[in-house]
């Protein structure tokens, strides 16, 4: 091949003298000019994924989800994700078992009977409804039939770098139910040092919530039959993280956070119950829950992923308590083996998590008692338990025809996960509900699917 | 049942001390002791692999937040906030 | 030895005062392993053989037998007539002999510059042209130096690319610390390589895809020196004695091999602020960072 004619004097005269010092191997690969070529590391990958979710014969919920991320290739990316969110099923309303059949009011109600009913909000207006009512049978355990929810969330999320060694983003989630919403921001900072082996990390995000019941929030701690409501609700929420992630070795990285959050507000579930037991058992009413107006939450965070040839291990942790009684610990694990053409991989987790209960956690309440508007709650999220989740997924890597080099393959992926929720510290049954299970456990499955290609 | 929780709060004291010695660690490490913990720039062939990142499978981790959010009492901690969803 | 990628084995190992490494596609673990092995035997025996601090090398049986006539081997001789040739194309800018410079010069990044006589009185002691060069036999005067540093790292990643192109038909990539060399292509259509911002590890200033080729870096990030605002690069003009002044921190060159790219890189920073006006008239492809 001839040696460009625009090369210089002297170029072409160390041409020469190279190939005398290498040898003919040289003078074959004398293809000066364009070897080398700037690449373009800029990247947009789109994800998307659908989840299929069932509870126990319960609740089923149906997640499609899609998400769009840009990398200049120089620190700065984009993401834009949004998620649609459909629920149906039956979910539980606090109450507890009878040895009778129990009447509800589904949430847009307002009364037990099923004729026209008239009732006045705290703020002075009367409205009339006709009140949909639900039995549920003795021994059953009371779930609201047709709960059935939709929700959209939309959320984007900007990172810049500012200097070499330091980087800031910012981001919003905006999420629309019929009877909530919500809007969130956040902002963050992080900074490398030690050759980008530590880097530190701040952020706080700042949540505001808005909540419509149908049939409008009850007033907490009141009696039930009374449906005393009082509209539209909200509440705020501030939060605060550092960070610091570590190179500790070339195989192993960590990260280690700990956070703190504050949510202050009308903090109950509208839905919820408690359920007045007498002496025996037998439900004598019903309270609707009453959770304090505020909750201060810290938790801390490790995790650890470590690098073998064909694996990626990742392990990680974390310890939560607040201000409501409610301590927690997870510890997390999964494994990522790849095939030995790195275009499949299997990848199995596990997750053990175990709560304490709130100090205001009670299953039912004695009416023995008395006063009933003190701090109460029978929301089993809040109760003290354990669960499990076993999960596997399994994903393969297709190289498409036509895509730059360097680029990720794409990806489609396949998961499975079992959940699995048993109550702990539970009470002995009361004499009328002997042969009642009080605490069942929750059982749900989860299948996704997910694709992923670069462009 | 109250008391014996409350006395549970030393764990968190436990892990504010470690957060505090990593980052001490670490940052001494980089001043004086030279950046003992850490490789050089040319060792860091495997922590960039897609699957050493942090936030290696972002859907994944979004769905498994909503599923326990909606189950337990405990959310977040890992990276920073989003907005809430009216199940809790 | 580590896998990178789907089919792409990196071997790792130091030499010549730093990292480096050989990529090889579509071999099996073994086979990357034998033929990084070779990589790695053909890099300590170029530097054990050229090597200013070791009695037994070349350059150490040369500095011994100055003012003495001596026959140079094969390989030894062809590389003091590519410098030769390189001294003359340069216009007395690439020089061997300019190592005896380093008694005056200290780029610890102090303001300490040398006494300008001290440095003026080691003048007679460099220039190639004081050479009796006759290949392949060499006289090397009283009081002077070789030294085939400057050169070592990109002949032998030129060598070491070579020998291992005739044993394995896969895509090969040679890296000696930043020198580099590619024979074949992976199915990507390109290696892609990363040049340092001068003076920050790990971070990327560049990122290039070579298809085929060479590359060679030169700069002078880390020794200098610098006073009253003014920066001294540790590469001296032999003619002078002095540094180049206003060079920029790094230039990379690509050309078909390692040591063609070197001693472009190398001249480059001597033509200080002209670097890139050089490098463009002599048609090369280059990147600089200031």
């Amino acid at each position: 091949m001839q040696l460009k004619a625009d090369h210089g004097a002297i170029r072409r005269q160390l041409m020469l003298a190279s190939c005398s010092l290498l040898g003919v191997a040289t003078a074959r690969a004398q293809q000066a000019g364009d070897a080398a070529a700037p690449v373009d590391t800029s990247e947009q990958t789109f994800e998307s994924a659908i989840s299929y979710y069932h509870e126990d014969g319960r609740i089923t919920a149906i997640e499609p989800m899609v998400s769009l991320h840009s990398d200049d290739g120089n620190g700065t990316q984009h993401t834009l994700s949004a998620v649609f969110d459909s629920l149906s099923g039956s979910s539980p309303n606090g109450a507890l078992p009878s040895s009778k059949p129990q009447t509800f009011a589904t949430p847009s109600g307002s009364s037990l009977n099923s004729t026209a009913q008239t009732y006045t909000t705290a703020s002075g207006q009367s409205t009339t409804s006709v009140a949909p009512t639900y039995v549920v049978d003795a021994g059953q355990l009371p779930v609201d039939p047709k709960y059935q929810d939709m929700r959209v969330a939309l959320s984007a999320l900007a990172q810049q770098p500012l200097r070499a060694f330091d980087r800031w983003r910012f981001g919003g989630t905006l999420s629309w139910e019929h009877d909530f919403l919500s809007l969130a921001g956040n902002a963050g900072y992080s900074r490398d040092f030690n050759e980008k082996n530590t880097t530190l990390s701040a952020g706080l995000n700042e949540e505001y919530d808005l909540l419509k019941p149908i049939g409008g929030a009850p007033v907490p701690g009141s009696d039930y039959s009374l449906f005393q409501k009082q509209g539209n609700k909200n509440k705020n929420g501030v939060g605060l993280q550092l960070g610091v992630t570590q190179v500790m070795t070339r195989r192993w990285l960590a990260e280690f956070n700990v956070t703190a959050d504050r949510f202050s507000g009308y903090l109950n579930d509208p839905y919820k119950i408690v359920s007045i037991l007498d002496a025996q058992g037998n439900t004598t009413g019903y309270v609707t829950e009453k959770r304090p107006g505020e909750r201060l939450r810290r938790s801390a965070y490790l995790e650890n992923r470590v690098a073998f040839d064909r694996t990626t291990v990742t392990v990680a942790g974390r310890y939560m308590n607040d201000d409501w009684g409610v301590h927690s610990s997870t510890l997390e694990a999964n494994l990522r083996w790849w095939n030995p053409d790195h275009d499949r991989y299997l990848q199995p987790s596990v997750r053990w998590y175990r709560q304490s209960a709130a100090d205001f956690y009670t299953p039912w309440i004695l009416a023995s008692t008395g006063n009933y508007s003190t701090l109460e709650t029978a929301d089993a999220r809040l109760g003290a338990f354990h669960a499990a989740t076993f999960g596997l997924k399994y994903a393969i890597k297709i190289s498409r025809t036509g895509s730059l080099p360097g680029q990720e393959p794409s990806e489609f992926n396949v998961r499975l996960q079992v959940y699995r929720q048993d109550a702990d510290q539970k009470r002995a049954n009361p004499t009328a509900l002997q042969d009642i299970e009080l605490y069942p456990a929750l059982r749900a499955v989860m299948l996704q699917v997910g694709y992923r290609f670069a462009y | 049942m109250k008391n014996a929780m409350k006395g549970r709060r030393r764990p968190w004291l436990a892990a504010a001390l470690v957060a505090g010695a990593t980052t001490a660690m670490t940052l001494g490490g980089c001043s004086s002791l030279a950046g003992q913990v850490g490789v050089k720039p040319w060792q860091r062939e495997l922590l960039s692999r897609q699957d050493m990142q942090l936030d290696a499978d972002p859907l994944d981790a979004a769905i498994d937040e909503h599923m326990y959010f909606s189950k337990e009492a405990s959310s977040g901690g890992r990276g920073f906030g989003g907005g809430g969803c009216g199940c809790n | 030895m580590s896998l990178r990628e789907p089919g792409l084995w990196a071997a790792q190992f130091s030499a010549m005062g730093g990292p480096c490494e050989a990529l090889f596609h579509g071999v099996s673990e073994g086979e990357a392993r034998r033929l990084g092995t070779m990589a790695a035997a053909e890099a300590w025996r170029i530097e054990r053989k050229y090597s200013r601090y070791r009695d037994d090398s070349v350059i150490g049986t040369i500095h011994r037998n100055r003012g003495r006539d001596m026959i140079l081997d094969e390989e030894t001789a062809r590389l003091v007539e590519f410098a030769r040739e390189c001294h003359a194309l340069s216009d007395g800018r690439f020089d061997i002999s300019c190592g005896v410079l380093r008694h005056a010069w200290h780029f610890d990044g102090s303001s300490r510059l040398p006494d300008p006589q001290q440095v003026a009185a080691l003048l007679p002691r460099v220039g190639f042209d004081k050479l009796r060069w006759n290949a392949p036999r060499l006289m090397l005067p009283e009081g002077m130096e070789i030294d085939l540093g400057g050169l070592g790292k990109e002949y032998a990643v030129d060598r070491a690319c070579e020998q291992l192109a005739t044993e394995c038909r896969c895509p090969i990539l040679v890296n000696f610390g930043g020198d580099l060399r590619a024979h074949g292509t992976p199915p990507r259509g390109a290696w892609q390589v990363g040049i340092e911002r001068p003076g920050q590890e790990e971070s990327v200033a560049l990122l290039l895809d070579l298809a085929r080729g060479a590359l060679a870096t030169s700069g002078d990030a880390r020794r200098f020196l610098l006073k009253d605002g003014v920066r001294y690069g540790h590469i001296l003009d032999p003619r002078t004695g002095w540094p180049v002044v206003g060079a920029p921190r790094s230039v990379t060159v690509a050309a078909s091999s390692c040591v063609e790219a070197g001693v472009l890189a190398t001249l480059a920073l001597l033509h200080g602020p002209g670097a890139e006006a050089f490098l463009g008239a002599q048609g090369a492809r280059h990147w600089v960072l200031h």
